[in-house]
């Protein structure tokens, strides 16, 4: 219908193009310009399609996250401190969930595990082939901590390459996390310092 | 690196040594072994496999050149003529000499071998396809070819345990070197990155310089002055880029520092101090 009319009428489709073209580079700009300001990095591109990961306990991130407001880097600590961003040891769970939502089943699961001084064997979702270097405490801080990115909008940085979290539950491989998408992202942030050596990453 | 990069920045990474070879180095990490200290015990050897995960290949590939020491020792008489215990043993560590204009570079038709800014030649194992030209092109004889895959067999049950997580565990077909420890130098660096200052003189020590029991081997930067390398390097006037006929015109004593194969012009960074004898 939309085609026909506009083979039909093509000045009262320009005048709405128009319109429409306006107030959406209007958006573009403001857009833009706010992402200047916030980022001045480039996300890297691309998308996956992730197989589903069961995990022993159907851990809810958007609970924590959206709900609840915390800080990606609370529970993923070594993420600033070391090459990897780490699984929370269950102590960390049970700091809170001893008292928080205890009547939850998946809390009385976690309890249970806590109980038999085990924890729960969580499975990695990200995992880079053997052969590649990355750290998790570089590109936070040249990303987040060297340009004064405000802390509590972290989880967008740590979005890059692991998607929108926040509305996930159990965590799933939504970014390729192949060459091709570290090295586009490298080459887009090369004023950041972004290294294009090969040696960088492989190992 | 795109395949455009890699065409633009073709001819950098392929200048020799008279034009000054690849320019923008952060740094250039090189070694002083003194032969006067060295005793030949093989430590060095031993470090390297167990810090690169390096395959041990029997007696039998041994023999025919499959040997996969990244670090050996090579063996030499100083009186040929004379019996045993009179011959004089002169040992004289050879690994890749990580050449400012390595003639392994411009060989490899997928450039798996090139030079990275800290003046190494670097390898990388995922993009090799063991044409093996590399090997044949080093004067040095230092690069060695996996001609079997060791995964499951070099490495019976709990062996498999110490392979250093560090480097990767490279299969049949691939072409491997020394790196000079690359793994210790990018902890390292990453560690000067974190910590928002240079990497300071002896904090990247390879594994062959650590174990060596008579400090034969100092490792460092010849970009920083003030590293023992480099101080090293002007002591016996040995300089990069050029061409000394050091054995003919250092009669001096004290100026004991030479290159293997300077003459190639390949621009070693391993400066050999030559071992003195009494006269007989």
């Amino acid at each position: 219908m939309v085609v026909k009319n506009r083979l039909i009428n093509p000045g009262a489709d320009f005048a709405r193009a128009g319109l429409a073209g306006m107030v959406l580079l209007v958006m573009l700009l403001m857009s833009s310009t706010a992402m200047a300001v916030k980022y001045d990095v480039v996300p890297p591109s691309g998308t996956h399609k992730g197989e589903d990961v069961p995990q022993p306990i159907e851990f809810p991130h958007d609970v924590h996250v959206k709900d609840n407001d915390i800080n990606c880097m609370y529970c993923h600590t070594y993420a600033r401190r070391s090459k990897v961003a780490g699984i929370p040891p269950t102590s960390k769970c049970m700091g809170c969930h001893k008292v928080i939502a205890t009547d939850k089943p998946r809390i009385q699961e976690l309890t249970k595990y806590w109980e038999n001084k085990e924890s729960p064997p969580w499975k990695k979702v990200h995992d880079l082939p053997d052969f590649v270097h990355f750290t998790h405490e570089k590109h936070l801080k040249t990303l987040a901590f060297d340009r004064e990115f405000p802390v509590e909008d972290v989880k967008e940085i740590c979005a890059f390459c692991h998607g929108d979290v926040e509305n996930m539950t159990v965590a799933n491989k939504v970014k390729p996390l192949n060459m091709g998408f570290c090295v586009n992202c490298h080459i887009a942030n090369k004023d950041l310092g972004a290294p294009g050596d090969c040696w960088k990453c492989h190992k | 690196m795109s395949l455009d990069n890699i065409l633009n920045h073709w001819s950098d990474y392929r200048k020799g040594a008279e034009e000054g070879g690849h320019h923008d180095y952060e740094h250039r990490w090189a070694m002083a072994i003194n032969l006067d200290l060295c005793i030949g015990c093989n430590a060095c050897s031993t470090a390297c496999y167990a810090e690169n995960n390096l395959a041990v290949v029997g007696k039998e590939k041994f023999e025919k050149g499959q040997a996969m020491h990244w670090m050996r020792i090579e063996r030499y008489w100083d009186q040929q003529e004379l019996e045993h215990p009179e011959q004089g043993a002169s040992f004289l560590p050879m690994m890749c000499q990580q050449c400012g204009a390595a003639t392994c570079e411009p060989v490899c038709p997928v450039a798996a071998t090139y030079h990275t800014p800290d003046g190494l030649n670097a390898q990388v194992y995922n993009r090799c396809i063991g044409s093996r030209y590399c090997s044949n092109n080093c004067p040095f004889r230092v690069r060695y070819f996996n001609f079997y895959s060791y995964y499951e067999s070099s490495w019976p049950e709990p062996m498999e345990q110490q392979l250093n997580p560090d480097i990767s565990v490279r299969d049949k077909g691939v072409m491997e070197k020394c790196t000079f420890c690359m793994q210790r130098i990018r902890t390292v660096k990453d560690k000067a990155f974190m910590e928002d200052r240079k990497v300071k003189d002896g904090e990247v020590v390879p594994a062959c310089a650590q174990s060596c029991p008579t400090s034969a081997i100092v490792f460092g930067d010849t970009m920083d002055d003030g590293s023992m390398v480099s101080k090293l390097w002007k002591k016996h006037q040995v300089e990069r880029g050029i061409y000394q006929k050091t054995k003919l015109a250092k009669k001096d004593a004290d100026l004991r520092g030479y290159r293997i194969f300077e003459e190639l012009n390949v621009d070693p960074s391993v400066m050999y101090l030559e071992r003195v004898r009494e006269d007989i």
